[in-house]
């Protein structure tokens, strides 16, 4: 079961993945490229990964939803390489017997995901600049430096 | 011993290169980190946030590494806003 992939995502295929006669709640959550960041005119992103890993942790993602909430299905599939304006960059669908925990479980998993998965984004701006975007440490072993 | 060292996320900036090979003889992650450090002193401003992995393993600095193994640099990760 994929996590990562180059090409453009497919929120259909998704469903059609996660379909469940017992769901009466589905809930996706798209991440999209925005226009601006920071007072700046953004015209793409760039996004990297650590593929092995971030399939990994993205898998663990998708379980620990699973456990932790009254859930049904969690699916998580983020997209790679060079985005333009409005792409998907990520979808999280996720169903439910009923809305309220599809809702929060959805929530779970993208903000789980945003401080977890070694994925990186370099911002490319209309002037011709690009950026690292400023990211959170992922929890790692503490080393008395 | 030999190994290869992957750079991630802004790190390839600093270092100019994904990836590199290291001959080393110690084999922890720590001899690894000042390594690099040395041939490249602005790595070290980032080592404080930067999580070691071998395996897909996130370890400590204090790990071994067999002969041959791929070391990767985990920088922050890309939390974007809320």
């Amino acid at each position: 079961m994929n996590h990562l992939q180059s090409e453009p995502l497919n929120i259909a295929a998704l469903l059609d993945e996660t379909n469940d006669p017992a769901s009466g709640a589905l809930v996706v959550f798209g991440g999209t490229v925005r226009n601006e960041n920071e007072g700046r005119a953004v015209s793409g992103i760039d996004y990297t990964a650590h593929a092995s890993l971030a399939e990994k942790t993205l898998a663990e993602i998708e379980q620990d939803t699973l456990r932790r909430f009254d859930i049904l299905q969690c699916r998580i599939v983020h997209r790679t390489g060079d985005l333009s304006l409005q792409e998907f960059s990520v979808l999280v669908v996720v169903r439910a017997a009923h809305r309220a925990e599809a809702f929060d479980a959805a929530r779970h998993a993208i903000d789980t995901l945003k401080q977890r998965t070694p994925i990186w984004k370099r911002e490319r701006y209309t002037d011709g600049d690009s950026h690292y975007l400023e990211g959170v440490p992922i929890p790692h072993i503490q080393h008395p430096e | 011993m030999h190994i290869t060292v992957e750079f991630y996320g802004v790190l390839r900036q600093v270092m100019g290169t994904q990836d590199m090979a290291l001959e080393l003889f110690d084999s922890t992650v720590h001899e690894a980190l000042q390594h690099l450090c040395q041939q490249q002193s602005q790595l070290s401003i980032h080592l404080p946030r930067v999580a070691c992995a071998v395996d897909d393993e996130i370890v400590s600095r204090e790990h071994r590494m067999p002969d041959g193994a791929t070391l990767a640099l985990i920088p922050p990760v890309s939390g974007g806003s809320t």
